[in-house]
């Protein structure tokens, strides 16, 4: 854990400046200025997650309702598959190299921010506190927008919360999957461990 | 409600582990608790396709071979037919990596064995008219149809590829009988597989060690031919002093693939990059690798692959059975270098996955999804490269060093994906589909072929709205003599170092314009000969 990106935002404002549209440079100006003046909240000391800070979570658990409508929560109760879907979203962003880390380190930082998130098309009203209809509206803005960075911010965002879902055994009941077969590992008697084969390959 | 096609694998044995208590020398770098130097005569970076091969030719010629993997050690026992561990244990980046414009998604792999532990099996010769667009355009030497099969012959043998041979699953069916009443021509895939179960799960790591990718073929041969191999280890940059490469230096990873502090030094006098065209070229860049004319990492291609999925009365399970069984090239070679041309097949679909390619959100999304098990999904495998319009992405470096793809999707491709949706679309409505839609956001299910043409002629094709994937990653470091345009010499030599050889997928001046595992493997066998022979003064057996 020692890049920067998963606790705090670089100053950097590559990537998301470079295409030059105004809305693209408003939501990049804005996570700079909403990390710059200490809005956006840190990642907790001790948390479980290892990216996704309270406000990201807050993001994700508006949306994730809206994205996955009548599947969620399969055949978990809603808390439990709310907890399974923010950490494994959490763990899937933190695997993504720098680059696209990074860009979801400012999307989630600008949509953080009531003006920012304003100008971006989402609504004043804080993730916890807004209507589906908001979210749905916020989700449809982007999806339909001539802005390049929006759309790739919803092709994101849905992609991530569908791939994660899906993938979760509680939800093939609701798409007819019936699962993989049972694998049942064949046992190997353990001889060398990996620490006695390093001292056999320096010695060598 | 369908049914499962096996309830349970068991008592399949697992090699790798099996070789690790025979005495294997598996190393994982996260281990290490301070610095420390490997030497071996040759070092190999990368475990793929190309690095694979090259171990076992080398290792048999006698020499102590070095393998180096940035992932993590995972074998049959943890083959669990399970997305998301696949895609965490066995992916770049979880199956998330993208280009820089989000506009195209990359499934590659990261483990030991690299794509070919989770790759569909597909295996093609390099087309010939590609290899002679190679030799015309990139004055390749040695590599024409006639001196290279030969060394396709010794691949198929040894990763026992041949045409599928059982019927193919309801997936396939449907491009056959489309096909078929579009008088569209169509063949049966040859795979690398060895008593396949026809489970479908070749995309999470095979669990019956029937698939012969590297990891139950190649690196078992190279490693009982006393190689060693270090895993969970990044090369970060090649020493180079003058005219040669002194040294790699390597980031040791954890669990999370993060780095673990400890670097280590791996020494030996001759170095083979099988890393791929991605992640290749990135170090090759960190290093500052000499290139004068600043060729490494331009030029890099994906076979753009678009997705059209259609809704069948009867039931398809397309996560099934052999994924992929048939494909179609009657719009590959309408010209080399005219109008893109492309390769038809179909995926696997497993629901975490096809989640993704249907695109969107809420109740029509949902309504999508649910159509699963009565679902086909046919896709056109772009072939990129061939013409002055298709001149592929380039690799740039993140500022902590990791690679960047800027892959920008000129209005020929574009041209291209709409040709294929229609094609595609037509052949799913001429094999019985009930409804088909293009993989695009604004796309929906349409119930007549006369409505998909329609709505396909009305969508707007530019950057995250058309889905656009890619399983292939080639070139970034041509091959060739031409010195304004490649990197690499015909016998896989770097040109401007002296002990620094280059055997994977990178080195091919085009795409393949087919799947290019058995590509990769025919031109590392070739190559990794000749280097044998210079290294040793004798022919291999």
């Amino acid at each position: 854990m020692d890049s920067k990106i998963d606790q705090a935002l670089p100053t950097t404002r590559r990537g998301f400046l470079q295409l030059g549209l105004m809305g693209t440079a408003t939501l990049a100006l804005g996570s700079t200025v909403a990390t710059l003046t200490g809005c956006a909240t840190p990642l907790e000391r001790d948390s479980t997650f290892k990216f996704l800070k309270p406000d990201d979570r807050a993001l994700f658990a508006a949306l994730i309702p809206q994205v996955l409508n009548k599947s969620f929560p399969g055949d978990l109760s809603d808390k439990s598959a709310m907890r399974r879907m923010l950490l494994s979203l959490d763990d899937l962003i933190y695997t993504l190299q720098y680059n696209n880390r990074h860009q979801m380190r400012m999307m989630f930082d600008a949509l953080a921010m009531a003006p920012i998130r304003m100008i971006a098309g989402a609504s004043w009203t804080d993730w916890e506190d807004m209507s589906p209809k908001q979210v749905n509206d916020f989700l449809i803005g982007w999806r339909d927008s001539s802005i390049q960075l929006k759309r790739m911010g919803y092709v994101s965002l849905t992609k991530l919360i569908n791939i994660s879902w899906y993938s979760q055994p509680e939800s093939f009941a609701s798409t007819g999957y019936p699962g993989p077969p049972v694998k049942i590992p064949t046992p190997v008697s353990p001889t060398l461990s990996s620490i006695s084969s390093i001292t056999t390959a320096e010695q060598s | 409600m369908a049914k499962k096609n096996f309830e349970e694998i068991r008592g399949i044995t697992d090699p790798i582990l099996e070789g690790i208590s025979n005495g294997w020398i598996t190393l994982n770098a996260g281990d290490y608790t301070q610095s420390a130097t490997l030497e071996a005569d040759v070092a190999i970076i990368g475990t793929g396709a190309g690095g694979g091969v090259t171990a076992e030719i080398l290792a048999k010629a006698g020499l102590k071979v070095l393998l180096i993997e940035e992932g993590p050690l995972k074998s049959t026992n943890d083959f669990k037919m399970d997305e998301r561990e696949a895609y965490k244990d066995l992916y770049q980046e979880n199956a998330g990596r993208m280009s820089k414009d989000g506009a195209m998604s990359i499934l590659q792999g990261r483990c030991v064995g690299g794509t070919t532990v989770i790759n569909w099996t597909s295996s093609f010769r390099t087309p010939e008219q590609t290899l002679q667009y190679w030799s015309d355009e990139f004055k390749t030497e040695g590599v024409s149809k006639e001196e290279m099969a030969p060394w396709f012959d010794k691949m198929e043998k040894r990763l026992n590829i041949a045409p599928w041979a059982f019927p193919a699953n309801e997936n396939n069916a449907v491009l056959m009988r489309g096909a078929d009443a579009l008088d569209i021509s169509w063949k049966a895939i040859p795979r690398n597989v060895a008593g396949c179960w026809n489970l479908g799960y070749c995309g999470t790591g095979c669990p019956t060690n029937a698939k012969q990718s590297m990891l139950v073929t190649t690196i078992p041969g190279a490693m009982n031919d006393g190689s060693q191999l270090l895993y969970s280890a990044r090369a970060e940059r090649l020493i180079i002093e003058d005219d040669k490469v002194t040294g790699i230096e390597i980031t040791a990873l954890d669990k999370s693939y993060r780095p673990t502090g400890i670097k280590l030094t791996v020494k030996a006098p001759t170095v083979v990059l099988s890393a791929g065209g991605i992640n290749g070229p990135a170090m090759m860049l960190r290093s500052e690798a000499p290139d004068p004319k600043g060729l490494v990492g331009k030029r890099t291609f994906f076979h753009p692959t678009i997705f059209s999925f259609a809704e069948f009365e009867q039931e398809i399970n397309p996560y099934y059975g052999a994924p992929q069984a048939i494909y179609s090239d009657h719009f590959q070679w309408e010209t080399v270098d005219g109008p893109v041309g492309y390769k038809l097949e179909v995926p696997p679909l497993h629901p975490g996955l096809t989640s993704a390619l249907l695109m969107g959100h809420g109740e029509s999304h949902f309504d999508d999804i649910r159509k699963l098990p009565n679902m086909n999904g046919m896709i056109s495998l772009l072939r990129d490269g061939f013409n002055e319009e298709s001149i592929g992405g380039t690799i740039e470096l993140a500022s902590d060093g990791s690679a960047i793809i800027d892959y920008p999707f000129t209005d020929y491709l574009w041209e291209g994906v709409k040709r294929t949706h229609l094609t595609m679309a037509e052949i799913q409505f001429a094999a019985g589909a009930k409804s088909v839609k293009p993989a695009h956001v604004d796309a929906k299910f349409e119930t007549s072929w006369e409505a998909s043409k329609a709505a396909i002629n009305e969508l707007s094709y530019e950057a995250c709205r058309a889905l656009v994937g890619s399983a292939h990653v080639m070139g970034g470091m041509a091959m060739g003599e031409d010195l304004d345009r490649c990197v690499v010499n015909s016998q896989g030599k770097y040109h401007y170092l002296d002990n620094l050889y280059v055997i994977d997928g990178s080195i091919f001046p085009t795409s393949i314009g087919a799947n290019p595992q058995l590509s990769i493997y025919g031109m590392a066998c070739r190559l990794a000969t000749g280097l044998a022979v210079k290294l040793t003064g004798k022919t291999p057996a």
